[in-house]
């Protein structure tokens, strides 16, 4: 047996081409099961990937092997760009046989990602907020954790009605790119039907970083809420400055796609104090994988975890599952294992939806408290409110074969 | 003799990559970016003329090959050539414009142009698919008379592919970088005023440059599109256009050969370093900041002077 | 108030400090003929050191004071031991060891104070906002009107006013006039790029309560410097001031003209002086 293996790898050696294919059936019967980690480490977005690749990390630790195969990982910085992202995956598939890739914190890279992963025979899941990941651009081979458009809108300008009925008019500062125009458009059919007086939009394009004049703007519009659609750095700084100018203390303000603690850490309490935000996770969540998330996270890193780690977590916990399920690592009967199966994740009862690969879990509406009331230095809001709301299969635009 | 050293350094290069690189994908970018510096190189080494807008040739290359092989299908071959030509229309039109400012206003002129470019793309997200960029570009087999000749769909059939392109290429560029064309550019770049003097056409000159710069990269950007199977708006970004920049000036600007070292340089040591430290970036900033200061013909001038150095050596020991 | 008068004072504030951030660029170009890709760096610094200034509870205000002082002495440093090398070289090496430059700056920015931004506090005497009818207007923003325009008086003061001011504009007529009348030219040159390096960094603090300080804040002030630069006139203290306010009414009036394309007109403006009037608004002519 030994020598005709040695043979076998001796003629191939001659033959680059097909190197690939056997690695991968070689590897996929023995050998460790192999992940891939696609986060930009470098660039705008490092300090989300910084923690996504520390929730894998702890997801593999955690469970060490599966199907008596060792799992490993390797990290690939995307650099924040869609072309990298897909070449490194490319690269991974075929140097190290890695076929289970969790990440894509941008869009763009995301979608690229889902389509690469299904040509190397792969899985990718994602946190990722466009629609098209498990919508229009949806495949067999890519999967989805985190809430989209829909979902984040109606859990949070829903209740926020609810709380507010007497807030009638509000004003929208959207990101110009389908993202943003996801959550405006879901935020525009909501005021239809509640009678939502939308008194102005100001769009923006992704690079800009000075948001006075929208805000002048917005403080024109005379409206009761201040409904912000941006996202991340952008988010925090028209937040910045929307305070600066006091619109704090005029109005409500909702933003409606936050990042989580981290960016509680760098806007700080008494800049957040007030405001509502929606979120995809939060660590005070009372599920036993969360509080079990949290005690690992503080054991090993000595801090609470945020979006970033935990999503990349769950993700790499539900590969993992997923194969333990199968029985097996290949593609397909992993995918198989995937759809419909129901556990208890993050937030609750999560359920991995068949038809689109979105993963059905709550999305929580928080409000941030005053410094003075936080009862620890991670303490920067009440959660209000949270739930499920998903587009029924027919409206999502998703065609899987 | 000495006229073919050069191709087949190239050609060197291209052998040698398969036999000891384990990723197709790695070994095809290492020649879709040596196509992008040499283009930089023909504008900034040949003419004297520093580009930041290659990021909009290299763009439109991408954007051209994915809008003519999937909303308005044409075979690969007429695609490929379209994509060249968009390149060399874009330069063109940058080109026209841009060299009505010499020196340091002409850099700015292509930065702006590189700018708007990237926000006109990241507007029209019916043409350029906005921020997603355009998504599912596949790569045909080349078929002839209904016979598949070359399937394209493993890496490293793809690298034969981009290898066989780059190779064409690379020789094209020599002999119009050997040609009268060629050597009167030089003289553009050395003393502009004196060949205005003698009586050349300095503005019909750099546009032609400008052309086949525009050509080549926009040729890099479609293969680049095939190869990730999609064309992002990041590809007419700035840092796009600085990457090829960079990519030439390690190289060397003496010679088109010397590009290709250059981005093999940048993209085999940006994809190590990358794997081993979050912050590669500062390391590449300190070789940048070595090269200007120590090693200003590039890694041609290295290898250059290892190899004369050498020579000296071997011939006083034959005395 | 009319909307767009509202715009325009607000373009005020933007502008004033883009020409902060974009007079030591003109300056250095003016004098040294180099563009310096760098120049996003010390503005980057000059918000990092406030931020662990005021981590340190020194107060903004000497903040203020101390930071450019700091970041110029690395910059005069940087001239006198790096820079200064590459003059005599071709055009490209300026900008390939600034890029560089830039890119060691920003990692050791993420190194020692994380890839996440921070907030700088507003000083406390200067919260709140200015009411005047229907115009909200934060107050530190207007000290930022006011203390830019100082120095804007200040900075003219030394470059017409004073013999050294006098050798940096004769320096960017001719250098070689210049030392042949005795005075250290190279004395002068990193002394001028110490001043740029300041001015920018002068620009990262007051900025830093209203952006925050995040790592990859230089290269988005390094883009609105060339355009104030060029739309200005290279080497023209009065282009950089003009050019200043011009791009950050017309961003600011953008908002709400056309909100998503406040960008795009940006650099639009810059090709278009570039082809009208090469040498900018108030450029002369080379």
């Amino acid at each position: 047996m030994q020598r005709r293996q040695l043979l076998q790898l001796s003629a191939l050696g001659a033959l680059p081409a097909s190197m690939g294919l056997f690695q991968s059936a070689f590897a996929q019967t023995s050998g460790p099961i192999q992940f891939g980690c696609p986060v930009p480490m470098s660039g705008a977005f490092a300090a989300n990937g910084k923690y996504a690749d520390l929730g894998m990390k702890l997801a593999i630790e955690q469970y060490g092997t599966a199907l008596k195969r060792p799992l490993a990982y390797t990290l690939l910085d995307t650099e924040g760009k869609p072309a990298t992202a897909v070449r490194k995956v490319q690269e991974s598939a075929q140097q190290q046989g890695a076929r289970f890739f969790a990440g894509g914190i941008l869009s763009s890279e995301a979608l690229a990602m889902g389509k690469e992963a299904e040509k190397a025979g792969g899985i990718f899941i994602t946190t990722a907020g466009a629609d098209e990941i498990t919508g229009s651009d949806c495949n067999a081979a890519t999967f989805r954790w985190s809430v989209p458009t829909f979902g984040a809108i109606e859990q949070t300008v829903r209740p926020l009605i609810e709380l507010m009925p007497k807030a009638k008019r509000w004003y929208t500062i959207t990101p110009q790119y389908v993202f943003g125009d996801g959550l405006l458009s879901a935020a525009k059919n909501i005021f239809k039907e509640k009678g939502i007086e939308h008194v102005g939009n100001s769009y923006h394009s992704l690079a800009e970083k000075e948001f006075s004049g929208y805000i002048t703007n917005a403080i024109a519009a005379k409206p009761d809420v201040l409904l912000l659609l941006n996202f991340g750095g952008q988010c925090a700084d028209t937040l910045r400055q929307a305070v600066s100018f006091g619109l704090n203390k005029n109005m409500t303000i909702l933003v409606a796609w936050a990042s989580g603690l981290e960016q509680f850490e760098s806007l700080g309490a008494d800049l957040c104090e007030g405001i509502y935000f929606g979120a995809q996770y939060w660590h005070t969540v009372d599920s036993v994988l969360n509080r079990d998330l949290v005690k690992r996270t503080n054991d090993s890193f000595k801090a609470n975890p945020n979006y970033s780690l935990a999503g990349s977590y769950i993700c790499t916990k539900l590969l993992i599952d997923g194969i333990i399920k199968a029985g097996s690592a290949d593609q397909k009967a992993v995918i198989a294992a995937l759809e419909g199966m129901k556990y208890q994740g993050l937030t609750g009862e999560e359920e991995v939806r068949k038809a689109d690969h979105q993963v059905l879990k709550n999305y929580y509406l928080l409000k941030a408290k005053a410094k003075a009331k936080m009862k620890n230095k991670d303490d920067y809001v009440d959660v209000l409110s949270s739930g499920k709301s998903f587009l029924p299969i027919d409206q999502t635009g998703c065609k899987k074969a | 003799m000495k006229n073919n050293t050069h191709f087949l350094l190239a050609l060197t290069v291209v052998l040698l990559m398969p036999a000891f690189m384990q990723s197709g994908s790695l070994a095809s970018e290492v020649l879709i970016f040596g196509l992008a510096a040499m283009g930089c190189n023909l504008l900034l080494g040949f003419t004297g003329l520093l580009s930041f807008g290659q990021g909009v040739f290299f763009g439109l290359g991408s954007y051209t090959i994915a809008l003519t092989l999937t909303r308005w299908p044409l075979p690969m071959p007429l695609a490929l050539l379209l994509a060249i030509a968009m390149g060399a229309l874009g330069a063109a039109v940058v080109g026209w414009v841009a060299i009505r400012q010499k020196g340091t206003y002409f850099v700015m002129l292509t930065l702006a142009f590189a700018q708007m470019f990237y926000f006109i793309a990241y507007t029209a997200t019916g043409i350029t698919g906005g921020d997603n960029g355009l998504l599912d570009i596949p790569r045909p087999s080349i078929v002839v008379l209904g016979q598949t000749l070359w399937s394209l769909t493993s890496p490293w059939q793809f690298y034969g592919f981009v290898a066989a392109v780059f190779l064409l290429a690379f020789w094209l560029l020599q002999k119009v970088s050997r040609s009268t064309f060629g050597r009167t550019l030089l003289a553009v770049r050395d003393n502009e005023e004196r060949a205005g003097a003698i009586g050349y056409n300095l503005k019909l000159l750099k546009l032609q440059a400008f052309v086949i710069s525009g050509a080549v990269t926009g040729l890099a950007g479609a293969l680049h599109a095939m190869m990730t199977g999609i064309a992002p708006l990041s590809n007419a970004e700035y840092h796009t256009s600085e990457m090829i920049l960079v990519m030439t000036v390690i190289g060397g600007t003496g010679n088109l050969f010397a590009s290709v070292l250059g981005s093999a340089f940048y993209v085999l040591m940006a994809d190590w370093l990358s794997s081993l430290w979050p912050r590669w970036l500062l390391l590449l900033g300190l070789v940048l900041m070595a090269v200007s200061l120590w090693m200003q013909r590039g890694l041609w001038g290295l290898g250059d002077s290892v190899w004369r150095r050498l020579r000296s050596k071997l011939e006083t020991k034959h005395e | 108030m009319n909307i767009y008068l509202l715009q325009v004072v607000n373009g005020v504030g933007i502008g004033m400090l883009y020409f902060l951030l974009a007079v030591g660029l003109s300056i250095v170009f003016g004098l040294l003929r180099f563009v310096n890709f760098a120049h996003g760096a010390f503005y980057l610094l000059g918000a990092y050191f406030c931020y662990q200034m005021m981590q340190w509870d020194t107060s903004f205000w000497l903040a203020l004071v101390l930071v450019p002082l700091a970041v110029g002495a690395i910059g005069w440093l940087t001239e006198k031991l790096m820079l200064r090398h590459v003059y005599d070289t071709a055009h490209e090496f300026h900008i390939v060891i600034t890029v560089g430059l830039a890119l060691v700056v920003q990692e050791l920015v993420i190194l020692q104070w994380g890839p996440l931004g921070t907030n700088v506090a507003v000083p406390d005497v200067l919260q709140g906002v200015v009411m005047w009818g229907s115009f909200i207007y934060p107050k530190y923003r207007l000290f930022v009107i006011g203390f830019t325009a100082v120095l804007a008086v200040l900075l003219w003061w030394v470059l017409e006013g004073t013999r050294l001011g006098s050798a940096v504009r004769a320096g960017s007529e001719s250098t070689e006039m210049v030392s042949l009348l005795g005075i250290n030219v190279f004395r002068i040159f990193s002394l001028v790029f110490a001043l740029g390096a300041a001015t920018a960094a002068l620009a990262g603090v007051l900025a830093a309560p209203i952006r925050g300080a995040e790592p990859f804040m230089g290269i988005e002030a390094l883009g609105v410097a060339f355009v104030v630069v060029v739309v200005g006139g290279m080497g023209s203290f009065g282009g950089a001031l003009l050019g200043g306010l011009l791009i950050g009414v017309v961003q600011s009036v953008m908002s709400t003209l056309w909100p998503e394309g406040a960008r795009l007109m940006i650099y639009i403006a810059m090709a278009a002086v570039l082809l009208l009037r090469p040498n900018g608004l108030l450029g002369r002519k080379e």
